[in-house]
C-alpha cells in the first residue's frame, strides 16, 4: 500500500491475495458455465474483502474497515445473489458462446497481465515500493481481462461480470495506491454498481422476454 | 440560497413521481412541462446570480456553480423545457397510433424526469468523482427511455449504449483515481488531497505530470464515451434513432453537453500542469477524427434519426475542435456552438419525430413531398436543417466561422482545410438529404392524410429557431461577457 510501511508478513499475505485475485480471473476465462464465471466473481471479491480488511487493520484506517464491509455485503454477496437469481428464475443452463476459444482467450489474458505490468511500471514505479508495483498491476490486468470478457463472450450475463471485474480491478487499484480516497467516493461507486446491475437485468429480461435468449450475439439489426 | 438549489432540484423529482401520485395521463403531461417551465427559470436565476457573484458554493463547497456550469445547467434547462412541451403532442400520437399503454408512459415521464434531473446535478458538484457517478446515473435513467417502447432494436439500442458507456465510464473512473494519485504521492513537498475541481485546478501545478499526462487520456476516453466522440462513439446512433424524439433531443442536445463540461474540467486542471499544448493536442486530433466518423455517417445514412444523431457527433466534434484548438475565438466558438447545437438539434429530431408519425417509418427514401403533406413542419425542418449545418444568419454560422478562424490564426493550415472540407461535406449531405424529404417527389399515398398535428408539435420547433436567427444578427453584450468570462474560466 502506498505512502505507509508494513511489516513483512503482510507483504507476503499481500502477494498472496493478489496472486489468487488474479488466478481467479483466469479461471472466469476458462470456463463455458454462467454459474461458474458468478461464483468466481463471487470468490474474487471475497478475496479483495480480505485484502482490504488486512490493510485496513495494520494501517488503522476506519475508512477501509468499513470499505471492506461494504464490499464483503455488495460485491461478494448482493450481486452475486441477485445474479444467481436471476439464473434461477429464467433457468438458465445455456452454454456461454465464445468468440474466442478458451486456450487462445487464456493466452490472451496472460498477454494483458504483461502489457498492464509494463504500464503501471512505467507509471509509478519511481515513487512506490515493489508489493504495490505488483498489486496495483495485477489491478489493472483486472481492468483489462474485463475488457476481453466483454468482447469475448456473448451474454448479457457475462457482460455484466465483465462490468463488475472491471469495477473490482479500479476498486483494488484505488485501494492498493490511493488508501486515503475519500469515502464518500467509494460509497458512490458501490451504490452506482447496484444501480448498474438492477438496469442491465431488467433490460437483460426484457430481452429475454423479447428475443427468448439471453444471447447478445443476435443484436446486430442496427448498423450504418 | 441552499433552499433555492434544493427546490430547483427538487422540482423534476417531483414531476418524475406524478404519474404515480395522480393517475391521470394529462395530469402527469402538465407536471412535467410546469416543472421543464420552472427549471428553465431557475436555471437562467442560477446563470444570473452566478454572474454576479462570480461562484456560488454551498454545502460546505460540495457544489460549486460557476459561469460555465451555470451555462451548462441553462442549456439543459432549454432542452427540457423543449423537450417536454414537443413530448405532450408526441405521446399523444404515440398512444393513438402505436398502442403506447399506460404503464410505458408512466415509465416515460418517470425516467424523463429524472433524467433531467441527473443532467441538472452534473454541473454543479465539485467532487469529480461524484460528477462522473451522476453520468453514469444519467446512462441508466436515458437507457430505460430508450426502451420506453419495448421492440427488439430499442432493447438493442439500449444494451449498447448501457454497455458501452458503462465500461468508458469505467475508464474515467481510473483517470480520476490517477488524478487523485497524482496529486497523493508520498515523498512530494505539497500533497493535494481532493477530487473537488476547485481544489485541483487551484493546486493543478502540484500534481505528478507523468500520471496527469496518462490520466487525462483515459478521462478523455471515457467521457468521450459519453459525449459520442468518435471511435467511442458507436452507442450513439442506435440510442437516437430508437428513442421517442423528445428523449432524442435530450440525448443529443444536452446530455452530450454535460459530459463535454467534464471533459473540459480536467482540461483546464490538466493544461494549468503539464502546459495546454499536450491536452489542445489530444482535443485537436479526437476532434477532426469525430467530425471526419460524423460526416461520414451524414452522407451514407438512409435513416432520418441516425442521419441527426450523426450530425450530433459531427457537432461534438466541432466543439472538442473549437476547445483544442484554444485561444479565445476557439473556445468562444465552441461555446457559442454548444448553444447552437443545442437549440438546432431539438428542431430537427421533432421535426423527425412528426414525419415518424404521419409516414410510420425512418427511411429516407420512402418519405418525400413533406412541404405538400405537412407545410408547417416542412417549413420549420427545412429552415431548421439551415441553421443547424451553420448558414448564414444562423449564428451556429458564427459559431463555425470563430472556429475556421482561430485555426487559421493558430496557423494549422492542414486542419483549416480539412476542416472546411469536412463542414462543406456535412452541408452538401444534410441539406441534399433534407430537400429530397421535403420537396421530393410526391406520391399521393392515399394512406396518408395531409395537415399537420397539432400547435404542440409545431410550437417547440419554432421557439428555438427564432431564437436562433435572432441570435445570428445580434449577440446580445450579456451572453457574449459570460462567454468571454467562461473562456477565461477554461484557458486561464
Amino acid at each position: 500500500m502506498l505512502g505507509y510501511t508494513m511489516p513483512i508478513y503482510i507483504y507476503v499475505i499481500e502477494s498472496l491475495l493478489v496472486a489468487l485475485i488474479l488466478l481467479s480471473s483466469f479461471a472466469m476465462l476458462s470456463s463455458r458455465w454462467v454459474s461458474f464465471y458468478i461464483h468466481s466473481y463471487a470468490f474474487q471479491s471475497f478475496l479483495i474483502f480480505i485484502l482490504t480488511l488486512v490493510l485496513g487493520i495494520e494501517s488503522q484506517n476506519i475508512n477501509l474497515y468499513l470499505v471492506a464491509f461494504l464490499t464483503l455485503f455488495i460485491r461478494t454477496i448482493i450481486v452475486p445473489y441477485m445474479l444467481l437469481r436471476m439464473i434461477k428464475k429464467f433457468n438458465i443452463k445455456e452454454e456461454v458462446k465464445l468468440s474466442v476459444k478458451i486456450p487462445l482467450s487464456i493466452i490472451s489474458g496472460l498477454l494483458l497481465t504483461v502489457f498492464a505490468y509494463f504500464l503501471i511500471y512505467r507509471l509509478i514505479s519511481p515513487f512506490s515500493p515493489k508489493i504495490v508495483v505488483n498489486a496495483s498491476s495485477i489491478a489493472l490486468s483486472l481492468v483489462f481481462i474485463g475488457f476481453f470478457m466483454i468482447i469475448s463472450r456473448f451474454t448479457t450475463i457475462t457482460h455484466i461480470l465483465g462490468i463488475l471485474i472491471i469495477e473490482n480491478g479500479i476498486f483494488l487499484l484505488s485501494v492498493v495506491v490511493v488508501p486515503t480516497l475519500p469515502i464518500i467516493v467509494e460509497l458512490v461507486v458501490l451504490f452506482d454498481i447496484l444501480v448498474t446491475l438492477v438496469a442491465m437485468l431488467i433490460l437483460s429480461m426484457f430481452m429475454k422476454m423479447q428475443t427468448g435468449s439471453f444471447s447478445t450475439a443476435m443484436l446486430k439489426r442496427l448498423v450504418g | 440560497m441552499q433552499i433555492f438549489i434544493v427546490a430547483f432540484l427538487i422540482i423534476p423529482l417531483l414531476a418524475s413521481l406524478a404519474p404515480f401520485i395522480v393517475r391521470n395521463k394529462r395530469f402527469a403531461e402538465y407536471a412535467s412541462l410546469v416543472s421543464s417551465s420552472l427549471v428553465l427559470i431557475g436555471s437562467s436565476v442560477i446563470l444570473y446570480l452566478s454572474v454576479s457573484l462570480k461562484t456560488i458554493s454551498i454545502f460546505n463547497k460540495a457544489i460549486v456553480i460557476d459561469e460555465f456550469g451555470a451555462y451548462i445547467i441553462l442549456l439543459v434547462g432549454i432542452v427540457y423545457f423543449l423537450s417536454s412541451m414537443y413530448g405532450i403532442s408526441y405521446m399523444r400520437l404515440a398512444i393513438e397510433d402505436e398502442k403506447m399503454t399506460d404503464k410505458e408512459l408512466g415509465r416515460y415521464y418517470l425516467f424523463l424526469n429524472l433524467f433531467a434531473l441527473t443532467m441538472l446535478v452534473a454541473p454543479m458538484i465539485n467532487n469529480m468523482a461524484i460528477y462522473l457517478i451522476d453520468i453514469e446515473l444519467t446512462t441508466i435513467t436515458s437507457a430505460f427511455l430508450v426502451v420506453t417502447e419495448i421492440t427488439e432494436k430499442s432493447i438493442e439500442a439500449a444494451w449498447k449504449y448501457i454497455v458501452v458507456v458503462s465500461v468508458g465510464l469505467s475508464l474515467a473512473l481510473l483517470g480520476t483515481i490517477l488524478f487523485y494519485l497524482s496529486g497523493n504521492i508520498p515523498g512530494s513537498a505539497h500533497i493535494v488531497s481532493s477530487l473537488d475541481w476547485t481544489v485541483l485546478s487551484s493546486h493543478a501545478a502540484y500534481l505528478n505530470k507523468d500520471i496527469v499526462r496518462f490520466a487525462f487520456v483515459l478521462i478523455v476516453i471515457g467521457f468521450g464515451t459519453k459525449v459520442g466522440l468518435s471511435p467511442m462513439h458507436t452507442w450513439l446512433p442506435d440510442a437516437h434513432s430508437e428513442a421517442p424524439s423528445p428523449v432524442s433531443s435530450m440525448l443529443s442536445a444536452s446530455l452530450l453537453n454535460t459530459a463535454m463540461y467534464g471533459i473540459m474540467r480536467y482540461f483546464s486542471i490538466a493544461g494549468k500542469d503539464v502546459g495546454f499544448g499536450y491536452p489542445k493536442a489530444i482535443m485537436i486530433a479526437i476532434g477532426i477524427f469525430t467530425i471526419f466518423t460524423g460526416v461520414m455517417g451524414i452522407i451514407n445514412q438512409k435513416s432520418t434519426k441516425r442521419l441527426f444523431a450523426y450530425s450530433s457527433i459531427e457537432h461534438m466534434g466541432i466543439i472538442g475542435l473549437g476547445f483544442g484548438l484554444g485561444g479565445l475565438f476557439g473556445t468562444f466558438g465552441a461555446l457559442l456552438q454548444m448553444l447552437s447545437h443545442s437549440l438546432a438539434k431539438p428542431i430537427m429530431f421533432f421535426g423527425s419525430g412528426n414525419l415518424l408519425h404521419k409516414y410510420k417509418t425512418k427511411d429516407i427514401r420512402k418519405i418525400k413531398g413533406v412541404f405538400y403533406v405537412m407545410p408547417k413542419t416542412a417549413f420549420l425542418f427545412s429552415i431548421g436543417v439551415l441553421a443547424l449545418i451553420g448558414a448564414p444568419p444562423s449564428v451556429t454560422f458564427i459559431s463555425e466561422f470563430l472556429i475556421i478562424l482561430q485555426s487559421l490564426k493558430n496557423g494549422y493550415y492542414i486542419i483549416t482545410i480539412i476542416l472546411v472540407g469536412l463542414l462543406v461535406a456535412a452541408f452538401v449531405g444534410l441539406l441534399a438529404k433534407v430537400v429530397s424529404i421535403v420537396f421530393g417527389k410526391d406520391d399521393d399515398d392515399p394512406n396518408i392524410q395531409k395537415g399537420d398535428f397539432g400547435p404542440l408539435s409545431i410550437l417547440p420547433m419554432a421557439l428555438p429557431l427564432v431564437v436562433l436567427i435572432i441570435l445570428g444578427f445580434y449577440i446580445p453584450a450579456n451572453l457574449h461577457h459570460l462567454l468571454i468570462g467562461i473562456t477565461h474560466i477554461i484557458i486561464k
